[in-house]
């Protein structure tokens, strides 16, 4: 007993932390676009916070629940709604069997999580739930959700202790310039000083070709040294790419472990939640950082989720 | 050794060897790889090996980039020589021609050979594995050996069948999944390139090599029958 899928909306997916091992295999990793509010969901319900939860993208689906459990929805605000009354985000709370979630539209960013407590039966593939669509692996048939499909829970809950304080302050995401921090690398040295420069001066805008894989951004284009080409190397997340044409497409979950271009700088961590959150035609601009302070804000990122687990969870762990 | 730390984010490192696609950068990569698995490093997540880098994908909350280039730097100091790495070869069956392999005849007319010598060439000699990568099981295969003269076709293909071999100049790849393909397509292997299904998914590993081996279309839909019963064992030999 679980879920049920009147509408699987856009695009709803499962995800979780991510696949890691098999990029070796050509497997990408997948996982969470927004890792911040997915493990904010996670912990609200009682979970660890890198179990598989829904991601749901600008329209999310229409549940009906065919059993009791606590559920957490966080990241945009998609404008939840239980039985048609407005649901809290960024809150445990407890859905009846029967009773139907919907969700109106993306008010503010544009990927929700549903976190469901004790989390959902999707088997693992190579060590994950996550959905990789691209080769239709994970998740549920390895692909987005569906009218007609049913999701069970493994391990549902109608009481969480500290029930009344399991709520967190909501994200809000900018409307307008989204700024991401970058640390120059691995490929600076594929571009002339004109071209970084142009990099960090002029913003750019989000186009339409924005998914799980990559975010293309239109602009004035970025000067090479050379064709832009380099031997084909691994990619991390964040990484900015940048072809030929000169316009950077920032590397996503659902990017490919390795690539052929060069990689002016990588996004910081704890900035990849803002892309994801973010739309078509919004303005970008790229700052630059050291790698000292993005790896000091990523431990800082990484200690606040441990504290609220502490706080939330603390006593389940006992 | 001339190595490169290379920034890749804050939470991944590219360990470079050089620029040149060659066996011999490629071998410090495999070395360099083989050395983390025998002597880890906490806080490691994985490595991707890739031509001429190893990115090392890790934890800062366990280990920072200055402490983790330090650890790499230990571990590159006493690597094993590449003459002490053992070749693993591996047989790829493949159905030449007809149906399943479009291009044959159209290889040889660009060679001026004949249909036999493409095939030859293909098949006599061992392909190295540089890497994985582009789809799961994906491999970059390249001889070393009477390279073909042509390149990829004009116009690439919308979709290509699993189980394909593509050829073009020295490389010789195999098509795990459908996906458009701008190379030509000589034969078809009954093996399966990546399942899902298998605790083992992957045919091949970055650093082997593979022969292929000519078969007849009996051989083909039997190696095909055993392939899906799980019983096929792919003939690997070392040397």
């Amino acid at each position: 007993m679980g879920i049920s899928v009147e509408n699987g909306g856009i695009l709803t997916t499962v995800q979780d932390e991510g696949r890691f091992g098999y990029q070796a295999y050509g497997v990408s990793t997948s996982g969470a676009m927004d890792s911040h509010a997915f493990h904010i969901a996670n912990l609200l319900v009682g979970n660890k916070m890198t179990e598989g939860a829904l991601e749901m993208t600008f329209m999310g689906p229409t549940l009906t629940f065919t059993c009791d459990n606590i559920i957490a929805v966080t990241g945009g605000d998609l404008m939840p709604m239980l039985d048609g009354q407005p649901m809290p985000m960024y809150q445990a709370v407890l859905v009846r069997k029967g009773q139907k979630l919907q969700f109106g539209g993306a008010r503010n960013g544009c990927r929700g999580y549903i976190a469901f407590a004790g989390g959902l039966e999707i088997p693992e593939v190579m060590g994950s739930k996550s959905t990789l669509l691209r080769n239709n692996l994970g998740g549920v048939k390895g692909r987005k959700l569906e009218k007609g499909d049913t999701i069970a829970f493994t391990a549902p809950k109608t009481e969480l202790s500290n029930m009344e304080n399991r709520k967190v302050p909501a994200d809000i995401y900018p409307a307008d310039e989204v700024v991401l921090r970058v640390v120059l690398g691995p490929q600076d040295d594929e571009f002339t000083e004109r071209g970084i420069r142009s990099f960090f001066w002029n913003s750019g805008v989000i186009t339409d070709e924005f998914d799980r894989m990559g975010c293309r951004i239109e602009r004035e284009p970025i000067e090479h040294k050379g064709d832009g080409n380099i031997n084909t190397d691994g990619i991390s997340l964040g990484s900015i790419q940048v072809p030929a044409n000169g316009k950077p497409i920032i590397m996503l979950a659902d990017r490919q472990s390795t690539g052929g271009y060069a990689k002016i700088g990588t996004v910081i961590s704890v900035d990849l939640p803002k892309i994801a959150q973010s739309r078509p035609g919004q303005k970008v601009r790229f700052i630059q950082v050291s790698l000292e302070l993005a790896q000091s804000l990523y431990i800082r990122e990484r200690n606040k989720m441990l504290e609220l687990d502490e706080k939330l969870n603390g006593q389940e762990a006992l | 050794m001339d190595v490169k730390f290379l920034i890749a984010g804050d939470r991944a490192v590219s360990v470079e060897f050089g620029k040149e696609i060659c066996l011999e950068i490629n071998a410090k990569v495999r070395m360099l790889e083989d050395k983390l698995k025998e002597e880890p490093i906490e806080g490691v997540v994985e490595c991707v090996p890739t031509y001429c880098s190893l990115i090392v994908h890790y934890r800062p909350e366990i280990l920072l980039y200055d402490q983790l280039v330090q650890e790499l730097k230990k571990r590159l100091e006493n690597l094993r020589g590449p003459r002490e790495q053992k070749k693993i070869i591996k047989e790829v069956p493949v159905l030449y021609g007809g149906e399943t392999g479009p291009d044959l005849e159209y290889c040889a007319q660009l060679e001026q050979t004949s249909v036999e010598e493409i095939i030859r060439k293909h098949s006599q000699h061992e392909y190295y594995v540089y890497m994985l990568g582009f789809a799961p099981g994906h491999p970059y295969m390249a001889r070393f050996e009477e390279p073909f003269g042509f390149k990829r076709r004009e116009s690439p293909r919308v979709s290509i069948p699993e189980r394909s071999v593509v050829v073009q100049q020295n490389l010789s790849d195999l098509i795990p999944f459908k996906q458009p393909c701008g190379w030509n397509i000589i034969g078809s292997t009954p093996l399966d390139i990546c399942n899902y299904e298998k605790e083992d998914p992957f045919l091949l590993n970055a650093g082997e090599w593979v022969r292929y081996v000519p078969i007849t279309k009996a051989e083909y839909t039997q190696i095909r029958r055993e392939v899906e019963n799980g019983t096929y064992q792919v003939k690997t030999y070392t040397r």
